[in-house]
């Protein structure tokens, strides 16, 4: 007995629950289906009165009435049609496109972080302030922007985070100049600034906003498209730009601080028969030049090659990616390879109106001591949260993370809170 | 220990039981019904497409017809059952999933607007004829002269093997 009353009032709890989040019950469900059948009913009853001879418009009633307008009877069904026709045509003339079209999304997030690493405090952080800007020009060329607002200890930097014309031809070639996320790699494309998109608070390491692994950014032309390849549903990019600047975590946005230009290719597949499934390779080349020449030079070759494999339904989510950077000294020849990947799971869970997901991440760095370009980059962390979506447009997320720098550092450990939305 | 594992267990069960009830009572309400059509401008360069175009077309993977003819998704507003069908069948995305996976797309600059909506017959069909390279997914009793009615996986709607019911 003991046990039943819990137990019961277990059950009753996760089936209140459950119903209190169901969005609207199924009775109202049906009665919305059954409306749109009726609508339908009346659309294919008002299509065969269109049909009727145009005669039976100009009967001795209708000449009658209109004759009379004064004393016109209430509009009656084909009268009704009329109007609805004349809605759906000003619908059709509203659904049109018309040049330019802009269309603005934000992004922004609020956090509250803990850890117990010596010299840090606690508190509230408000996030990036992500807008997008996207306009079709015409049929096939658009506009892609992203600015963001970040706040700093003496007020906000406003940071102008992709810029992009693009010219379609078709599906198989598409050129586009600006400043973009570097397609090395997945995340780095795949979620850009906006935190609701992905479905953890922090990217991982080697993308890190503000990183220097891999260069996040890249101003110059890409061009992109689908390959024909039937099922292995292959697309590429392919860029040339103007590669790390002078602060290697910083593209030349202004222009390029050396002579020699950078280029990416990635090659992806995202096979039919696996829908869900995307994999693919990167590889990157740049000539860095530092702006103070010491007694090893201050040029140096940067070689990037990066892979990944994606599974982005969410009944298990599963990313993996992992990067290579290669520098090598031109002065010297001295070489130096850098390592970092990270894999990531989560899982939609089917309680809840599916709002609940869980996940873990990890991930690891390396940088040899020799490296000559990177400031120690190692990391060795783990990340487990939960995502709450409390609307399709804004999510709650809980991060327990620990990590490890260098092999004499401590472990540090944290735990971060983060609403973050689109509107 | 006994009991606490019994009260876990029972737990668990119970949340299983509830998941399974609720689960098979929201998929009922989508497994009835006519065929859905897949139905394009009659000017539109196509007549068969297999399951996965179809897929790559409202995925907006492929966004032309021919290099002249960008294509015009057109997708009915929720809670009507072809746009249900084209959710379970296609997309395999709940209707959050398949507005965030629109919002993402347009953010990574894959694409420059959503499907357009579309909340009824008369519209869906308005727009049909009017909008070339327009493509709708419509109760296969309600296909109207004027469009193209495509083949998917090489069948018709109402023929057995036809994937999207």
């Amino acid at each position: 007995m003991r046990l039943r009353v819990p137990v019961l009032a277990m059950m009753l709890f996760v089936v209140c629950s459950a119903r209190a989040q169901s969005p609207p019950p199924p009775d109202q469900t049906e009665q919305i289906r059954i409306l749109l059948e009726r609508v339908q009913q009346l659309e294919k009853r008002v299509a065969d009165l269109e049909t009727k001879p145009a005669a039976a418009a100009e009967s001795p009633v209708n000449v009658a009435a209109a004759r009379k307008p004064e004393a016109a009877p209430p509009p009656g069904p084909v009268q009704g049609h009329q109007h609805e026709t004349a809605e759906t045509q000003a619908s059709v003339g509203q659904m049109e496109v018309h040049y330019p079209s802009l269309q603005i999304r934000g992004f922004g997030d609020v956090n509250f972080s803990a850890t117990d690493q010596k010299g840090t405090n606690s508190g509230f952080n408000l996030g990036q302030l992500d807008l997008h800007l996207a306009s079709a020009l015409s049929r096939k060329v658009t506009y892609f922007g992203e600015l963001t607002f970040n706040a700093q200890p003496t007020g906000y930097t406003v940071e102008v985070e992709r810029s992009i014309i693009r010219y379609d031809y078709n599906d198989f070639f598409k050129l586009s100049f600006g400043r973009y996320h570097t397609p090395i790699g997945y995340w780095n494309t795949a979620f850009h600034h906006g935190a609701w998109l992905q479905t953890t608070i922090s990217r991982p390491d080697m993308v890190r906003i503000g990183g220097s692994f891999i260069p996040v950014h890249f101003v110059g032309f890409l061009a992109e498209g689908n390959i024909p390849s039937g099922g292995a549903g292959l697309s590429y990019n392919v860029g040339v730009g103007n590669g790390r600047g002078s602060i290697i975590s910083r593209p030349g946005d202004a222009g390029d601080n050396n002579s020699n230009r950078a280029w990416v290719a990635n090659l992806y597949s995202r096979p039919v028969k696996l829908y869900g499934l995307q994999m693919g390779i990167s590889v990157y080349r740049d000539k860095i030049t530092l702006p103070i020449v010491t007694a090893t030079g201050n040029e140096f070759r940067e070689w990037i090659s990066a892979a990944h494999i994606v599974w982005t339904k969410e009944n298990p989510e599963f990313l993996a990616e992992f990067a290579n950077v290669n520098h090598k000294n031109i002065l010297t020849n001295a070489i130096t390879n850098n390592q970092a990947y990270y894999v990531q799971v989560g899982y939609r869970l089917p309680w809840f109106e599916k709002s609940l997901k869980p996940y873990y991440r990890f991930e690891h760095t390396h940088t040899p001591l020799s490296e000559q370009l990177f400031t120690n980059q190692n990391l060795v962390g783990s990340t487990l949260g939960l995502r709450y979506d409390i609307t399709n447009y804004a999510s709650f997320k809980a991060e327990y993370r620990n990590t490890k720098r260098l092999p004499t550092d401590p472990r540090v450990n944290g735990a971060f809170f983060q609403t973050d939305f689109t509107f | 220990m006994n009991a606490t594992i019994k009260r876990v267990m029972t737990f668990l069960w119970t949340i299983l039981c509830a998941s399974v009830v609720l689960h098979s009572s929201s998929t009922a309400q989508t497994s009835r019904g006519a065929d859905i059509a897949v139905v394009v401008n009659a000017d539109t360069p196509v007549a068969d497409l297999s399951l996965s175009d179809v897929r790559k077309v409202l995925l907006g993977e492929r966004q032309y017809w021919n290099s002249k003819l960008p294509v015009v998704l057109l997708i009915r507003a929720p809670a009507a059952r072809e746009r249900d069908v084209v959710l379970r069948v296609i997309y395999q995305m709940s209707e959050a999933q398949f507005k965030q996976y629109w919002v993402a797309k347009i953010f990574r600059a894959e694409a420059a607007a959503p499907p357009r909506i579309v909340y009824s017959n008369d519209m869906q069909f308005e727009l049909l004829t009017a909008l070339p390279g327009a493509i709708a997914f419509v109760d296969s009793r309600n296909i109207r002269p004027g469009t193209k009615v495509l083949r998917v996986d090489g069948h018709l709607p109402g023929e057995k093997g036809y994937p999207l019911r």
